[in-house]
């Protein structure tokens, strides 16, 4: 089992996403915002985050930067999860030092062994 | 524009919080989506003058919001913004309405142009706009840069700007800024602007100033103090800068793709995250 945190504005996104890392043992904490996710990043020290690149108090970026520059964050799993288009999404992410893309919408047979290969990895 | 199905409100008459939520749900599937809360859409109306009273939603026959835009004026000029509509209702001429009805509404303010961006690659929007008569003026660019400190430069002056001389600055531009990057879109920001000036070995000089918020930097305008502003003198205000916040997100908007100072942010690692189209309608 694994802390995982989505930070995830869109409620049916998060629900959907929540239900199926539940469902595959894990323990799930979603942020509806940015500045709901930074706390709840800080506070539980997740073992992946998985994030929206646009949310509507600060971006997903931005939120990300502010985990990588936090000492007790900075190595933390986070992966993009979001809605833009491929290239775009992986050149952000690979920008902001993210261990990954999902992108949406939610493929549900293969989300959970998407996230379980992120949380895999050394 | 009269429509059988549909008729105009002002966006005056509703809360941020409803604008928000309206403009959300009309974005959710947006090839870059862009959500909003009530606190930056309010931040966004006030900084960018868009005015309410001309803003307009869609609504229709059962009293449902079909879509939205707002509608910024700065003198004679126009700048339609944050147009969607609702993915449900899609499909029955609810853009071309509001677009409509937001060229009206700059024409009775006394507006004779009117202007707006369109993501490239959003093929429908760009195509209603055509068929109004706007027409392509240029490509913009979106980046970004993560933090972290900047590479090594040359030795060179830095001073920071007062308050007193940023405007001062800024009336010295010869850029083409779009809206959102125009003077008074920076100085919107109050005590959050800041800027350097910068004095190198060879004699050229030339001044930054930008917006730093608390979690992000933006709004980056860099000139001259005479001549052409170099290649040079633009790294080393951006070394100033990110010197300065090397701890900060930067995200810059709507750089024009041709612009000489797009190699100086590539060479401080900035990334493109989207790319606009700018269009103009005389009206």
């Amino acid at each position: 089992m694994s802390r995982i945190v989505i930070v995830e504005d869109n409620a049916q996104n998060a629900r959907l996403a929540a239900r199926l890392l539940k469902k595959a043992g894990h323990e799930v904490t979603v942020a509806e915002d940015g500045e709901i996710g930074l706390r709840a990043v800080f506070e539980q020290q997740p073992d992946l985050v998985l994030i929206d690149l646009g949310l509507p108090d600060i971006d997903g970026q931005t939120v990300i930067g502010l985990i990588r520059e936090n000492d007790s964050t900075r190595t933390s799993r986070i992966v993009a999860f979001t809605a833009y288009p491929e290239d775009t999404a992986a050149h952000m992410a690979k920008a902001y030092g993210c261990d990954g893309v999902i992108t949406k919408p939610i493929v549900t047979g293969k989300f959970a062994e998407q996230v379980a290969g992120f949380l895999k990895r050394d | 524009m009269t429509s059988p199905f549909f008729i105009a409100k002002p966006a005056s008459q509703y809360t941020f919080e409803q604008l928000a939520e309206i403009y959300n749900e009309s974005r959710v599937d947006y090839i870059v989506p862009m959500p909003m809360n009530a606190k930056r859409l309010r931040d966004y109306v006030v900084q960018y003058d868009v005015d309410l009273g001309a803003s307009v939603l869609a609504v229709n026959q059962d009293n449902q919001v079909a879509g939205i835009g707002m509608l910024g004026v700065r003198a004679e000029r126009a700048w339609i913004t944050r147009l969607g509509v609702i993915p449900t209702r899609r499909g029955r001429g609810v853009g071309q309405f509001i677009m409509e009805k937001l060229i009206e509404n700059a024409g009775a303010r006394g507006c004779t142009r009117a202007q707006l961006e369109v993501i490239d690659g959003n093929e429908a929007a760009h195509n209603l706009f055509d068929k109004l008569g706007f027409t392509t003026s240029r490509q913009l660019l979106v980046i970004r840069r993560p933090p972290g400190a900047p590479p090594s430069m040359p030795d060179a002056h830095f001073d920071a700007l007062s308050s007193d001389h940023m405007p001062a600055m800024l009336a010295q531009r010869r850029d083409q800024p779009s809206w959102v990057d125009e003077t008074r879109s920076v100085l919107a920001a109050g005590s959050a602007i800041e800027g350097w000036c910068v004095r190198l070995a060879d004699g050229s000089s030339g001044w930054v100033v930008y917006r730093a918020s608390p979690f992000q930097l933006s709004h980056i305008v860099m000139g001259s103090l005479g001549g052409e502003l170099t290649g040079e003198c633009a790294r080393a205000l951006l070394h100033a800068v990110h010197t300065q916040h090397a701890r900060r997100d930067t995200k810059v908007e709507n750089i024009p793709a041709q612009s000489p100072l797009w190699s100086a942010y590539q060479a401080f690692d900035y990334a493109i995250e989207f790319t606009r189209i700018e269009m103009f309608k005389t009206l």
